[in-house]
């Protein structure tokens, strides 16, 4: 087989959920040196669930994960950290590690016991966090930092574990459109480079625009695995998401525009949702500021 | 290592020296300063002066008194502030201290069996040893109870300890009930922590227990960073947490219950100690953990000496003088963290 077209990562009828409850099952698929697969879905669908899986964090139900074409059986975690990265959804930091202290971190899969960074595991940090753009924070403790910040550190820690395969769990929570961006040309260059990415997007436009794969997860399985225009399509979405979903093509530069249409309700659902809003608004003695004479602010 | 760093250590050490020579000056009894170099220096094989240089009486408040206190001091005080720093750390919770995870509790309970049944009056080390069991026992019990599938995570497991402690308070309150007078003295005694009265014996039978915990936690200070970033972030880098999260409670029990044992329950060293070195040294373990070692066996023979001479004609045990000193700080701290919104 071509070096180049050995999969990157296997899932062979995986399995995964919490204890006994069970979330997807038969997942099977193969990812590819230099795809950046994105994994979409409707909330509580598994798309987390099954990155802990991967690496991991949760234990499998069934099935086995490969890497580089052989199914593994049993790996240290150790070993596999050098090779799959994972960055997860939230970073909760309890004391005030400065963003360096953090990036180091990633060095741990290399190191053993009893050794400590060198200037060379130094070095490769601030160039990870220069190209995630955070090595003038080096110093600054990552709860100082806004949510952009925080990624884009949390990020550099990924790239310091120097993996083949980056497993990224909604990356682009709480950024703005310009970083959310930024975040996702990194992910297209690494993937230029041979990396493999798994990344969890909640934003179909732009996994649409980003990503050359993506996975549709919902309802207990994968329901789509293929190129964003064969995934994102209208039967497809409201199948996943269980609500009208409609998609439209910028004929400019064609981007795609996902929503849910306006809610078509006949006469007698309209009369319903409209008691519903009176019942949510309802005015009453208490609400009324200066004891019900109607002025918002009694100064006399 | 950067210069802050070491010039920090340095300051600490020269601190922990300056407070071992007050600790050896002061005191009932009034000794000239150059007869406790004398006596010192000539301990530890530096001079040989001609015999009578230094009155018997003098030498023995030195060498049998002083000297033993000094140095129980500095072990209990490095011990349980280097372990609060590690506690705080694996429970990630800057609130944490040696006794969240029961092991006062279970220290008290042990002491207050070893009172009941009589056996400290049949070896002044009687007391130290059941302490140390009932301490270890009540942390392995918080683990076992917080164990699922193999698996010890954090939150349970701070649940167990705090129940564990409870029972064993609860325990122990029973046991006090049915006590005889001079035993109940005897054990509110020991629940103060104290220096006086120590001996080469319990130097001897703490200096083991806690040279390996100490060190043992001094070389696990980069796992530790790795640990408090929280059970994800570790595991995602590939760390066994749980391992070293057991390994790492396992050395702070040992170190914390044996300083427990030979001093009774000094309080606010395992909280207030690594905290304040924080703010100093950042919060790298490979840095907090070296200087809280310092930090604490200065504070703790500091307060202890400060404790001897503050009320003429009595003593304050150095429990009370931590719990002076720590409670306003700890409120300032409090005050502070709200002043940022922190909570």
């Amino acid at each position: 087989m071509d070096e180049e077209r050995k999969p990157a990562l296997s899932l062979y009828d995986l399995q995964v959920g919490y204890g006994s409850h069970k979330v997807l099952g038969r997942v099977r698929a193969d990812f590819y040196p230099g795809e950046v697969v994105g994994i979409i879905g409707p909330n509580g669908a598994g798309k987390s669930t099954l990155l802990k899986s991967i690496c991991g964090l949760l234990p499998l139900q069934g099935g086995a994960v490969g890497l580089a074409g052989q199914r593994l059986t049993h790996i240290k975690p150790q070993l596999f950290a050098r090779q799959a990265a994972y960055l997860p959804q939230t970073a909760d930091i309890s004391f005030s590690f400065t963003a360096l202290e953090i990036v180091l971190t990633g060095r741990y899969p290399y190191l053993k016991w009893w050794q400590q960074e060198s200037a060379a595991d130094i070095a490769l940090a601030r160039a990870c966090m220069r190209y995630t753009g955070v090595e003038d924070m080096a110093d600054v403790p990552l709860r100082e930092m806004s949510g952009g910040q925080c990624q884009r550190v949390l990020l550099a820690r990924a790239l310091a574990q120097q993996t083949r395969l980056l497993l990224l769990d909604e990356p682009m929570t709480g950024l703005d459109i310009v970083y959310q961006e930024q975040i996702f040309r990194l992910t297209a260059e690494l993937a230029r480079v041979g990396r493999t990415l798994l990344v969890v997007v909640h934003d179909l436009p732009l996994a649409a625009r980003f990503c050359t794969r993506l996975l549709l997860v919902a309802r207990g399985r994968i329901m789509a695995d293929g190129t964003p225009s064969e995934v994102l399509t209208e039967p497809l979405l409201t199948a996943a998401y269980g609500v009208p979903l409609c998609v439209t093509v910028n004929p400019v530069n064609g981007h795609r525009d996902i929503y849910t249409p306006e809610p078509d309700r006949d006469v007698a659902g309209s009369r319903a949702h409209q008691a519903l809003l009176e019942a949510v608004l309802r005015d009453d003695e208490r609400t009324r500021y200066g004891g019900g004479s109607g002025a918002w602010i009694d100064i006399s | 290592m950067d210069r802050h760093f070491i010039m920090t250590m340095a300051a600490l050490l020269l601190l922990v020296l300056a407070a071992a020579a007050v600790s050896l000056l002061w005191g009932q009894m009034d000794i000239p300063a150059d007869n406790v170099l004398r006596t010192v220096l000539e301990d530890i094989g530096l001079a040989d002066y001609e015999p009578g240089a230094v009155p018997a009486d003098q030498r023995a408040v030195i060498e049998y008194i002083r000297l033993p206190r000094t140095i129980v001091g500095l072990m209990v005080g490095a011990g349980l502030a280097i372990s609060g720093a590690v506690l705080q750390g694996i429970f990630m919770n800057p609130l944490a201290d040696p006794s969240i995870i029961g092991v006062s509790s279970g220290a008290s309970v042990g002491a207050i069996i070893a009172i009941a049944c009589g056996l400290t009056a049949a070896n002044i080390l009687a007391l130290p040893i059941c302490a140390l069991i009932g301490a270890l026992l009540a942390v392995s019990l918080a683990v076992f109870l917080s164990r699922q599938h193999g698996r010890v995570s954090v939150l349970p497991l701070l649940l167990a300890g705090l129940v564990v402690g409870i029972f064993l308070s609860a325990l122990t309150a029973a046991v006090l009930t049915v006590l005889e007078e001079h035993k109940l003295q005897q054990y509110l005694f020991w629940t103060i922590g104290g220096l006086d009265y120590r001996t080469w014996d319990h130097v001897s039978l703490g200096i083991g227990p806690m040279l390996v915990g100490v060190t043992g936690m001094l070389l696990m200070a980069r796992q530790l960073n790795v640990l408090s970033l929280g059970d994800v972030q570790a595991r995602s880098v590939g760390m066994p947490a749980e391992r070293y999260r057991l390994v790492l409670l396992g050395l702070a029990t040992l170190t914390t219950a044996t300083g427990v044992c030979i001093s009774g329950n000094i309080g606010f060293v395992g909280l207030v100690v690594p905290h304040a070195m924080r703010f100093v040294v950042g919060p790298d373990h490979r840095r907090l953990l070296p200087v809280s070692l310092l930090a604490g066996a200065a504070f703790v023979v500091l307060c202890d000496a400060v404790g001897r001479v503050i009320v003429p004609g009595q003593e304050i045990r150095v429990g009370i003088m931590t719990a002076f000193v720590g409670t306003p700080y700890f409120l300032w701290l409090l005050r502070r963290a709200q002043r940022r919104g922190m909570f």
